[in-house]
């Protein structure tokens, strides 16, 4: 059965062979071609699945002898079913989408090879597979965004995305050169099982040798998953056409969490990177929900949210959650994608009316218009804090008795609970008629997603990490010291409910706002209108780079 | 005799020598001849000299192939394009010799020749068509010459180690030989690999990307087409049948 993987690259490849040799003959029926593979890959990766629910033991396929071996594991299976899936319904959205495209054929050529890539990348059972499928996503995805050859714009921003991958590239090189120094093989069950049974791990310039290839692969997901300081191209590449954009949200950019998860027995000896994943994951996470809340274009403010999501996935994996940045990923894939491929339907709705209802919450959220009558503010202070606090215990009580003894779960309840309890405030300051109604709609929705969100992150955890020693294994990595966390958290709760009362505080006193913060304000707003002037920071070091080039080449002679 | 050698596998200065002749002829058949042997001649004589090579030689290879890589990003002459990368190239080879003396080492320059030598050719075919083959004298190629802009991207990615052409096998190669006893060299090698990216993607955009400039100038024929087509290919097989193997 496992052997069924081999297709899952093969088929879209076999339809780029196809489409390039008989493209003249094929006209506009190159579609059909690419589609009918989508749709062929789709169900091979469903059976691959279903088999493996049903307790098939896979073992790896190898298509070469140092490399070329493909994994039929759970994770690999799984992606590529989200793959197929997300893939399928962009081939079916493009064949009417481009079809007034000139370069039409080679749009699916490219769609179909990047496709078969990410086949490749998430069942590579090897390092040199894995290295070979995730340098050419980064090239294919240039030619996808730089699709319309007449935009140089377009063609500016694919390459941000490309030196970006490429520096990702690098960095999974240096770890694949690492761990073959260390052991020897190319394949990745090997490396693992030299990984669990190792006592004293190898060491290199004084640094264990899974912190040392930790590091690097955190900075290849960093890259591929726009982690702050690498994220730049991400809201930029809106001149791609949609279908890419809706690939590229859905799933080349979830790749960073698919990697921790793939390299997982190596992180699991690497608490270190796990907490830097945590710090970056967060910064990334609320820089790019502020960035996002503050533009006014609806494709890059897609881009922004993106960034956040994707923040918030690299998060998880520092607190160990590994197989929730997988949930993550995958609900965030079928969500963004569903949001690209609906825009244009949104905005072309939106021109003839804006479809917003005329309710409490549209004069809440849109014309800010705070309530004179209000409930009393302990009775909503309790509620805010309270309800969302029940809800996450009692979800996480039910799949797992000994919640308290992971930091990464306390963590993530914590990050629920703030959200929640944000949710709520929200509301506090709502019409005073509708209040109690719109309570219990937040209280309901809320409490519907963080059950559904724990019951089927606990499922996942099960499929992908079966063994709870491992499991086990990966939380107490991500753990830090009892008396640092117990002060964190009392300190993020101590500052949360702080900008709480300084919220409240200044809607009563509206006068009462000093000139000073007020100037503060409009700094910071310059500061994230500006993205943070790394945009003219990167522009002015290229400009160097290229300067001191051509001097160089001008005083040499050009020889 | 290494001195010698690092005029072939070009040293900064020695390497200018290989520029200055590769500028002065003009005629392609001759730039190919120079292009498969020059890195040849070089190895052969490192193989003759059976001496074990010194440290410092492979630091100033990586130097090198540094240097001309940078410099690579704002040349515009396709033909100048090529020698500089060439240079950048073999210059790498050195870390592989000191690394790995069982490496196919006359595949890996080969590796990088075969490519070259069809940018030669695209380079003359842009010059017959428009004069010279600049970056940013004419823009907007896809549009009008889209079986040479298509070709040209192919024979780019090539030249700059995308997988899975051979080149690419021999970055992988070297940069994992050399880890972790020289990791500065690696490093360094890792970023001549990402400059080399950035300016094939400056000639990509100043020749192929853009709106089309007017000239009435005729596409390759397929037949043409059709034989770059075939050599790419083959060198796709032969890569993965030769050096793909890997250690």
């Amino acid at each position: 059965m496992e052997r069924l993987i081999v297709l899952l690259p093969l088929i879209p490849l076999l339809s780029v062979l196809i489409n390039q040799i008989w493209s003249k003959q094929l006209g506009r029926q190159v579609a059909s071609v690419s589609v009918r593979g989508g749709v062929l890959s789709f169900f091979i990766a469903l059976v691959l699945l279903v088999a493996l629910l049903t307790n098939s033991q896979p073992g790896p396929v190898s298509l070469g002898n140092t490399w070329g071996i493909l994994l039929a594991d759970p994770l690999s299976v799984l992606m590529s079913a989200v793959i197929a899936g997300i893939s399928m319904i962009v081939r079916i959205y493009s064949v009417r989408y481009m079809i007034e495209d000139q370069g039409y054929g080679r749009f699916f050529v490219l769609l179909d090879l990047i496709v078969a890539s990410l086949y490749l990348m998430v069942c590579a059972g090897d390092l040199i597979t894995l290295l070979v499928a995730w340098h050419l996503i980064g090239v294919l995805l240039y030619f996808l965004l730089g699709h319309d050859t007449r935009s140089s714009s377009a063609f500016r921003y694919a390459f941000w995305t490309l030196i970006t991958y490429r520096i990702g590239d690098i960095a999974m090189v240096l770890a694949a050169g690492f761990l073959f120094h260390a052991y020897g093989t190319w394949s990745l069950t090997e490396i693992f099982q030299h990984l669990s049974t190792e006592s004293i791990p190898h060491v290199y310039f004084g640094v264990a040798l899974p912190e040392l290839v930790g590091i690097f692969l955190a900075i290849a997901a960093f890259a591929r998953s726009a982690q702050f300081f690498l994220h730049n191209w991400l809201p930029y590449t809106m001149g791609g056409p949609t279908p890419v954009s809706a690939l590229m949200h859905a799933g080349i950019v979830n790749a960073g969490g698919f990697l921790i998860n793939r390299f997982a027995p190596v992180f699991v000896h690497t608490g270190g990177v796990l907490h830097w994943l945590f710090i970056v994951g967060l910064v990334t996470a609320v820089t790019g929900s502020v960035l996002m809340l503050i533009q006014n274009d609806i494709k890059k403010s897609l881009g922004y949210s993106t960034m956040g999501q994707m923040g918030f996935m690299i998060m998880e994996c520092g607190v160990g959650a590994f197989s929730l940045a997988i949930y993550h990923l995958i609900a965030h894939g079928m969500f963004k994608g569903t949001m690209f491929l609906g825009a244009g339907n949104i905005i072309n709705e939106a021109r003839k009316h804006d479809g917003v209802p005329k309710e409490d919450l549209y004069t809440f959220v849109v014309e800010r218009r705070p309530v004179r009558h209000r409930q009393p503010w302990l009775l909503m202070a309790a509620i805010t804090l309270l309800i969302p606090l029940i809800i996450l215990i009692l979800a996480h009580w039910l799949v797992s008795q000994d919640l308290f003894q992971k930091q990464g779960a306390i963590v993530l309840l914590f990050f629920g609970w703030i959200t929640g309890a944000q949710l709520i405030f929200a509301s506090f300051r709502m019409r005073a008629h509708n209040l109690w109604k719109l309570v219990m709609l937040m209280v309901i929705s809320f409490a519907i997603i963080i059950v559904g969100y724990t019951l089927i992150s606990h499922a996942f955890d099960l499929f992908l990490y079966p063994d709870p020693a491992f499991r086990q294994q990966i939380y107490a990595a991500a753990d830090i010291d009892v008396f640092w966390f117990d002060f964190l958290v009392i300190l993020v709760s101590f500052i949360t409910v702080l900008g709480w009362l300084a919220r409240y505080y200044a809607d009563k006193n509206k006068n009462g706002v000093s000139e000073h913060l007020n100037s503060l304000w409009i700094s910071f707003y310059a500061l994230i209108s500006r993205e943070f002037y790394l945009n003219d920071i990167y522009a002015w070091f290229g400009k160097l780079i290229l300067n001191a080039a051509t001097r160089l080449n001008v005083l040499l002679g050009w020889r | 005799m290494l001195i010698l050698a690092g005029l072939f596998l070009p040293l900064f200065p020695l390497s200018m020598v290989f520029n200055t002749v590769f500028s002065r002829i003009e005629k392609p058949y001759q730039r190919i001849v120079l292009l498969m042997l020059w890195p040849q001649i070089g190895l052969l004589l490192v193989h003759l000299s059976d001496v074990s090579i010194p440290s410092w030689v492979v630091t100033w290879g990586i130097l090198t192939a540094f240097f001309y890589a940078f410099r690579l990003l704002t040349i515009r002459e396709l033909g100048l394009w090529a020698s500089f990368l060439a240079t950048s190239a073999w210059a790498l080879l050195w870390v592989t010799i000191l690394h790995d003396g069982e490496s196919p080492f006359y595949l890996y320059a080969l590796g990088f020749s075969v490519p070259l030598s069809l940018l030669v050719f695209l380079n003359k075919e842009l010059t017959d068509r428009f004069g010279a083959a600049y970056v940013g004298l004419y823009q907007g190629l896809a549009q009008t010459q889209p079986r040479i802009s298509g070709i040209l991207v192919m024979v780019l990615l090539a030249v700059i180690a995308t997988p899975i052409f051979p080149s690419f096998f021999t970055m992988l190669h070297t940069i994992i030989t050399a880890t972790p006893d020289s990791f500065v060299t690696v490093v360094l090698a890792c970023f001549v690999w990402l400059l080399w990216s950035w300016a094939a993607c400056r000639v990509m955009a100043g020749l192929i990307v853009g709106p089309a400039t007017a000239f009435d100038v005729p596409d390759l024929t397929i037949a043409t087409t059709w034989k770059y087509s075939g050599v790419i290919v083959s060198l796709i097989i032969l890569s993965l049948i030769l050096i793909g193997g890997m250690p």
